[in-house]
């Protein structure tokens, strides 16, 4: 009986949410990438499907950007593969970038009718990060240096990396770092701040992050090949695209036009030089999707 | 889905096999909740007298901890984490932002309380040859003390909802339940966090509410 008011709850809640006719609802999660992204794919659909789009930017991160597509109160986001494999359908980490995106795309078709395009082109993976002084006066490039000098350091991370099976304890296994204490779990935003400050040593951040370059951290390199991939890719309400073809082939024309570099470079447009999300996405879209 | 509306026994089991941790973090909690408004206690209820006796500067001292309010804690943490002494990462840091948060209900209150006492009560002690002391500690204070009660309550319970917050910047709490529920897309952990901290808040609300009420009686 609870179960059935639950369900009825949710399909109510779902009706709801279906009820914007002629109107895509963009989302994105909390953090400036996926912004940048949500705008892009945003943009894109106003100038080549002509239709009204609400933009629902910011939501808290992947539990709520889920839970909101799957009520049907957001049509699409953009999210991340290995986010969706291990976080989402909880599945144990995976390394080969093809089969954690074909299972990703089956599992979403089969258990959410969410469709995934195909990557967008980047990988935002976890990066190691220190501060420049460190990795100069320590010899830090890859991730297996940190080893000798960790027993000393104080890391910060945030709840996500502590928590997930792809994150710390499978890290400090795979190479060996033996912290001090254990590392701080805080607000992932917060610990840049605090490594910028020299309250901790070493955080892990996301590869394509702006505040790399403005903060002049280093990115160590994943020698062990510990991380599995995070290929970017629009997930979409099924019944959404099938009603509006043009919806779904303006996202096909985003397919593989964003590679790393680039990826790194609309970020810091948007987080050093703070720089309007809406005209970087504009430009970028002029000049890579004529 | 799964999480919340069949998760009951999910979270039961999660009780079960977690109970030491989570005696760990609702000790935390407490102790960031009790050391925070017990700060603001004794920073906002002197101010808050202060301020019926000059009342000039009742304007920029309240509107000052309004401002507070609205500034978001990841904001205010970002603010906080560079300042020596009262900054850096862990719990001090939460304790000042909760200390923060905490001030207006209390300061607030403590100068309603004070400043509706009936004119013709002070009047009369003053009549009495009552000292501005005497008048405040006979008079004013007995008689505000429920109003300033109910500012302390409101400010325990919210500061039990917000010292949720502290587990953002590795102060622990309940807050890392529901943290790492939000990073790990997991209805039992969030709820993990929330019912206690729930429960906390009406727990603390009942007996401040008690307190408040045998103080009122026993006040003239």
């Amino acid at each position: 009986m609870r179960r059935e008011i639950a369900l009825s709850g949710w399909i109510l809640l779902l009706a709801l949410g279906c009820a914007h006719p002629d109107r895509i609802v963009v989302g994105s999660k909390n953090f400036t990438e996926s912004d940048l992204l949500g705008e892009i794919v945003a943009q894109q659909i106003e100038r080549r499907a002509a239709l009204p789009v609400e933009r629902r930017f910011h939501l808290g991160g992947t539990f709520v950007c889920h839970h909101a597509i799957t009520a049907g109160q957001i049509d699409l986001y953009v999210e991340y593969t290995g986010t969706a494999y291990t976080a989402v359908l909880k599945f144990p980490p995976a390394l080969d970038p093809d089969s954690v995106y074909r299972a990703v795309a089956a599992e979403y078709a089969r258990r959410f009718s969410l469709s995934w395009g195909k990557p967008l082109g980047f990988d935002n993976t976890f990066a190691i990060l220190v501060r420049r002084a460190d990795a100069e006066r320590y010899g830090l490039k890859r991730i297996s240096d940190l080893a000798p000098v960790v027993p000393r350091w104080h890391a910060g991370f945030g709840y996500e990396f502590l928590e997930r099976a792809d994150g710390f304890a499978g890290l400090a296994r795979i190479y060996g770092l033996r912290f001090a204490a254990p590392p701080t779990a805080m607000d992932l935003g917060l610990t840049y701040r605090a490594l910028g400050q020299r309250k901790v040593d070493v955080i892990a951040g996301n590869s394509t992050d702006g505040q790399i370059a403005a903060l002049d951290l280093v990115a160590l390199q994943d020698d062990r090949h510990y991380f599995p991939p995070y290929q970017a890719a629009v997930v979409s309400r099924a019944p959404m695209l099938s009603r509006y073809p043009t919806v779904a082939k303006a996202l096909v024309e985003l397919e593989g036009k964003m590679p790393d570099a680039e990826m790194r470079r609309l970020n810091a447009l948007a987080d050093v030089e703070h720089r309007d999300i809406a005209i970087i996405a504009r430009d970028w879209l002029r000049a890579n999707v004529p | 889905m799964q999480g919340i509306y069949g998760g009951g026994m999910s979270l039961l089991a999660f009780f079960a096999r977690n109970s030491r941790e989570l005696l760990g973090l609702v000790g935390q909690h407490v102790y960031l909740v009790a050391i925070s408004t017990g700060a603001a206690i004794a920073i906002g209820v002197p101010l808050g007298i202060l301020l019926t006796r000059r009342p000039a500067w009742r304007g920029p001292v309240l509107g000052l901890a309004n401002v507070f309010q609205t500034v978001p804690s990841l904001a205010l943490f970002g603010f906080l984490i560079p300042l020596p002494f009262i900054g850096g990462i862990g719990a001090r840091t939460a304790i000042v932002a909760l200390v923060l948060y905490a001030l207006l209900p209390i300061v607030r209150n403590t100068y309603e309380g004070i400043a509706g006492v009936d004119p013709a009560v002070r009047e009369a002690g003053r009549g009495m040859g009552m000292t501005d002391g005497q008048l405040l500690r006979l008079v004013e204070l007995p008689l505000g003390l429920g109003v300033m009660l109910a500012g302390v309550r409101v400010a325990t319970v919210v500061s039990v909802g917000t010292a949720t917050i502290a587990a953002a910047i590795g102060a622990g709490g309940l807050g890392v339940y529901i943290f790492r529920g939000v990073a790990t897309v997991d209805d039992t952990l969030i709820l993990a966090g929330a019912l206690p901290a729930a429960l906390m808040a009406l727990a603390a609300d009942a007996l401040l509410g008690l307190a408040e009420r045998k103080l009122a009686w026993r006040s003239p």
